[in-house]
């Protein structure tokens, strides 16, 4: 199979995939037992705006209409209107899609520059004292929930030390122009350092480990050898060609990691009261504000799923030996 | 003129155990346009006495004892930074499997470019290249393709590319480490001739090391058989497979298929080298060895010497045309000490 | 990864039988006595590593604190110890022994009442229940399907792999966040959530284990003898891929464990039934953390943190077994 082929197959893939998604959602939300509007509209709404809202979503048509409509919806990204502000779910997402993803990003790009060097010293050290301890801890930075480190992180330099944030990503009565004014400030970068710390001590584990099996398997293969009989040094070898070999389940792995990372951001913007998308999301569940949990969760899956295909693609790209069949 | 010089080169691993005795107490020579086979079963210490050679021991393993001396130096002294010198642009590899031995994200230039500008700094970039060109020449590949990665060639360009990178320095001695196994009859061929004349032309030394003993009678002017980490015999090509004095070269010889007599059997030694941490105090083949006497069992065998042969063997003055016709049969080799406690094991199994 | 030419786990026992003895010793009998000598081989394996046991003498703590809590615990989760005076419902909590000697709760109370050391005890039967439950089915189901895929392969293979990457495009947390809210906050469908998503990764690696299983010279072997897919699949290829299915079952303890807690946390966790994560909902929720009452929320996280470490170190552990290039 060719490349052009290949991707084409991906992107019909792709397709199919979020057809499935949407309709799942759509499905979970209309299907469940009971009245389905009665979850959908907000009970405190008088029986005037309830019908408008029923009608404006078109919850009184038949389910197939239904269905079509929201397809058709989904096509021009049109999620339809929170239940509470009526604002447009689009702009919702516009709103916290960009704050979720500067936490995610920073997050990700330490966790991986630290997870990923750290994991080449531990598989080139393996069975020293450095590795095992850097194993343990790597495991346990994975085993304890964000969530809780957050808690306590906030009890110590929050509650305790004052000096982070309690919560929120600025100052209160802080106005800016813009998304990008505003996080090229200091208290944007005060706000941002304990979560974004939090979270990378979390993701650091997964590079880590998973570049030490990496460079555990490289280090056995013959080409190393021969490498070290060419007189190249030790950290040429180190770095040049183990890392380089290793570096490749590592990339598609860390495409596909910000894809859950995001979709899990669920609870570290919680704890923070970080204005992200997941804490978003939860919040519309929470008040049943359906369009927007619909709206949220797409964005969250569609994250997922667009970041699988670019690992897919990199990892095509980076490895020469890849063949399309 | 003495190119390499191995005198009591002792190589143990650190094993759970104690130390694994890989390499255990070994002495040779290799003269100047000289190649030097070494054969024996996998797990025999070769592979391990090359590395210790080439200074590219995996970590468990260290050079217990003796030296390496490389145009009177001993390599075994010399700390890494001047050790590493010598690597490639002195002694070099082929590596034992073509597929894994080149770095798969790196074309086959990037790699002999590598080589050359890791021992020759001032090389420029076009001087490099004609290298490879006409490495590549050497070896009968395209130069054009040298900027293909590896996984692009079929295996035996790729082992040609891994010849073309090894000679690039022109070493003074190449430790070539199976180098044809991976590849088909006919590819195996074409290649130890290749080799063979590529080595003439730059008259470099080669160390051929193999369990195939038709790679050896093929490219080598002597021969070391090698056995659970010592020497058994040594000695010119024609005579250790002509007329060989050990009654494990007689029985490896005998354990290969032979063109010319294709109707024989194959004939496999029974039972298994000793294990390395703890061996028999006496000669490690005794217990497989048909002539094998309380004497074998106790005693190290000392060298006998028997027309340009070193054979370490206590009854190799013995040997004579009559027990290598003998050893062609399967009798012969049912009458050893592994033989019969196979036999035991078989009867009281059932 | 497995060559080709990589024999069964069962060869030395394959080949001692014959087709008599394979038809005088009961079928069952057979198949049972090469699962169970599998498990224990690898049981001494696994437990030869200082930090799996002691990860194991981790769960086993956990377990006999669960089967026994109502044993151990001075109180009932949920019973209030005093009537708090509605309006003034926070920051009314008993001081924990440490603090206040004469204090009759050890680790003190919440401000709803509740004493915290039993609650801990009662949590860990969540936890546990969470865990094992998921990892059950998350090891079993992907197994099965895993299996069924990877031997059939065509059609069959390609439908089950559709379902698991449409899985594979849902995000954990905010799937189980949504089917919990609609399904109801109840600690039976969190697991039920968790599962749903779960199972995908085991099933899509031993696919592919099968998938290479089904070339090797033995399950041919099998097929060409007669032998029905189900047994093909049930004896040949299923104790082949078990290492692998006890690998994913370890892992999803901990990742069930730390979705439970999550959930939970967000306050979508079952309104009766204590878990940790309801318990660091609760103390979040009471302001515990601009208090200082420590003691309320650092001993959920803790447990939880050594349940899921505990399985993700049995996890590593199986994982060097079944790849020695890891050792």
């Amino acid at each position: 199979m060719s490349k052009a082929s290949f991707i084409t197959r991906r992107i019909l893939q792709l397709g199919v995939t979020f057809w499935a998604v949407g309709t799942v959602l759509f499905l979970l939300f209309r299907l469940m037992p009971g009245d389905p509007t009665a979850f959908v509209v907000s009970a405190q709404m008088t029986p005037e705006a309830r019908q408008r809202v029923i009608e404006s979503f078109g919850l009184n048509e038949p389910l197939h209409i239904q269905y079509i409509q929201f397809l058709q919806n989904a096509l021009t990204l049109n999620f339809g209107q929170s239940f509470h502000t009526n604002e447009p779910v689009r702009d919702v997402i516009w709103t916290f899609l960009p704050n979720t993803l500067v936490l995610m990003l920073t997050a990700f790009v330490i966790a991986y520059i630290l997870g990923v060097t750290l994991g080449v010293f531990t598989g080139w050290y393996r069975g020293s004292r450095f590795e095992k301890t850097t194993v343990v801890t790597a495991l346990t930075a994975r085993s304890v929930p964000t969530f809780y480190v957050g808690l306590i992180v906030l009890w110590i330099f929050g509650a305790g030390l004052g000096v982070i944030p309690m919560s929120g990503m600025g100052s209160a009565g802080v106005e800016h122009e813009s998304f990008a004014a505003r996080v090229f400030t200091l208290d944007f970068l005060h706000h941002l350092i304990a979560p974004a710390a939090v979270l990378a001590f979390y993701y650091m584990g997964y590079p880590l480990l998973i570049m030490r099996s990496s460079m555990m398997e490289v280090l056995s293969q013959d080409f190393i050898d021969v490498c070290r009989a060419k007189g190249l040094s030790e950290r040429t070898i180190m770095f040049k060609h183990a890392a380089r070999n290793a570096l490749l389940p590592i990339i598609t792995a860390a495409a596909i990691a910000l894809g859950y990372a995001v979709g899990g951001s669920v609870l570290i913007e919680t704890v923070f009261g970080w204005p992200g998308i997941g804490r978003e999301m939860v919040n519309a569940v929470l008040r049943r504000d359906f369009p927007v949990a619909q709206g949220t969760f797409m964005v969250l899956a569609a994250t997922i799923i667009i970041l699988n295909f670019v690992a897919d693609l990199l990892y095509g790209y980076l490895d020469p030996r890849v063949t399309y069949d | 003129m003495t190119v390499l010089d191995v005198s009591d080169l002792e190589v143990y691993y650190e094993t759970e155990a104690g130390p694994a005795k890989a390499v255990d107490g070994i002495s040779f020579s290799i003269e100047e346009g000289e190649n030097l086979g070494i054969v024996g079963e996998s797990g025999c210490g070769k592979t391990t006495l090359a590395k210790a050679i080439i200074g590219i021991l995996p970590d468990e393993g260290y050079v217990n004892n003796g030296s390496i001396e490389f145009n009177d130096t001993d390599l075994t002294e010399l700390p890494d930074a001047q050790r590493r010198r010598y690597k490639w642009e002195e002694i070099s590899m082929i590596a034992q499997s073509a597929m894994n031995a080149l770095d798969p994200v790196y074309t086959i230039r990037e790699q002999i470019v590598e080589a050359v500008e890791t021992h020759r700094p001032g090389t420029g970039r076009t001087e490099a290249n004609e290298i490879v060109a006409e490495m590549f020449d050497l070896v009968g590949l395209d130069a054009a393709r040298a900027d293909d990665y590896p996984h692009q060639f079929s295996g035996g360009m790729r082992q040609r590319a891994m010849i073309a990178m090894a000679l690039a320095l022109k070493p003074s001695l190449v430790l070539a480490d199976e180098p044809t196994t991976a590849l088909d009859v006919i590819m195996q061929d074409q290649i130890l001739k290749r080799i063979g004349r590529i080595q003439t032309e730059i008259n470099s030394s080669m160390m051929v090391i193999t369990h195939d003993v038709s790679v050896v009678a093929e490219t080598c002017d002597r021969v070391i058989v090698m056995y659970a980490g010592k020497i058994a015999e040594e000695g010119p090509v024609e005579e250790i497979f002509g007329r060989p004095y050990h009654p494990y070269t007689i029985g490896l010889k005998r354990a290969f298929p032979n063109i010319r007599k294709s109707d024989q059997d194959l004939l496999s030694i029974a039972g298994y080298p000793p294990e390395l941490v703890d061996p028999p105090s006496g000669c490690r083949f005794a217990e497989r060895c048909p002539l094998a006497t309380d004497e074998c069992r106790e005693f190290e065998p000392p060298a006998h010497h028997n027309n340009g042969l070193r054979s370490y063997c206590h009854r190799a003055d013995e040997i004579d045309d009559g027990f290598r016709d003998r050893a062609d049969t399967a009798e012969t080799w049912a009458d050893t000490d592994a033989a019969r406690a196979i036999d035991a094991l078989a009867e009281g199994g059932d | 990864m497995a060559t080709q030419d990589e024999p069964s786990i069962f060869a030395d026992l394959d080949d001692g039988a014959t087709e008599e003895d394979v038809e005088s010793v009961n079928r069952w009998e057979r198949t049972l006595r090469l699962w169970r000598e599998t498990i224990g081989e690898q049981w001494r394996m696994l437990t030869d590593d200082l930090l799996v046991k002691l990860a194991m003498v981790t769960l086993t703590f956990f377990m006999a604190v669960a089967i026994f809590a109502p044993l151990l615990a001075p109180h009932g989760p949920l019973t209030r110890q005093y009537e708090t005076d509605a309006e003034i419902i926070i920051a009314d909590w008993v001081d924990p022994v440490f603090i206040d000697s004469e204090s009759a709760y050890i680790l003190g109370t919440t401000s709803q009442g509740y004493d915290i050391l039993s609650q801990l005890i009662y949590g860990s039967r969540a936890a546990l229940l969470v865990g094992l439950l998921a990892a059950v089915f998350t090891a079993g189901i992907g197994t099965l399907v895993g299996l069924t895929a990877g031997y059939y392969g065509g059609k069959i293979d390609d439908t089950l792999m559709r379902i698991v990457d449409f899985l594979y495009g849902m995000p954990l947390l905010p799937t189980v966040i949504i089917l919990v809210a609609l399904l109801g906050p109840s600690l039976w469908n969190i697991i039920f959530a968790i599962i749903v998503l779960q199972w995908r990764s085991t099933a899509r690696v031993i696919r592919s284990q099968a998938l290479s299983l089904r070339e090797r010279p033995f399950v041919k072997a099998a097929q060409v003898a007669g032998a029905s897919d189900w047994h093909i699949i049930s004896r040949h290829l299923a104790p082949n891929v078990l290492p692998l299915s006890f690998l994913y079952g370890a892992f999803a303890i901990a990742w069930a464990i730390l979705a439970e807690a999550g959930v939970s946390f967000i306050g979508l966790g079952d309104p009766n039934r204590v878990s940790w994560g309801t318990m660091l909902q609760s103390s979040r929720a009471y302001a515990a953390l601009d208090f200082g009452v420590w003691w309320w929320f650092v001993p959920p996280g803790i447990c939880i943190g050594l349940v899921v470490i505990s399985g993700f170190l049995i996890g590593r552990g199986y994982e060097e077994i079944t790849n020695p290039e890891l050792r």
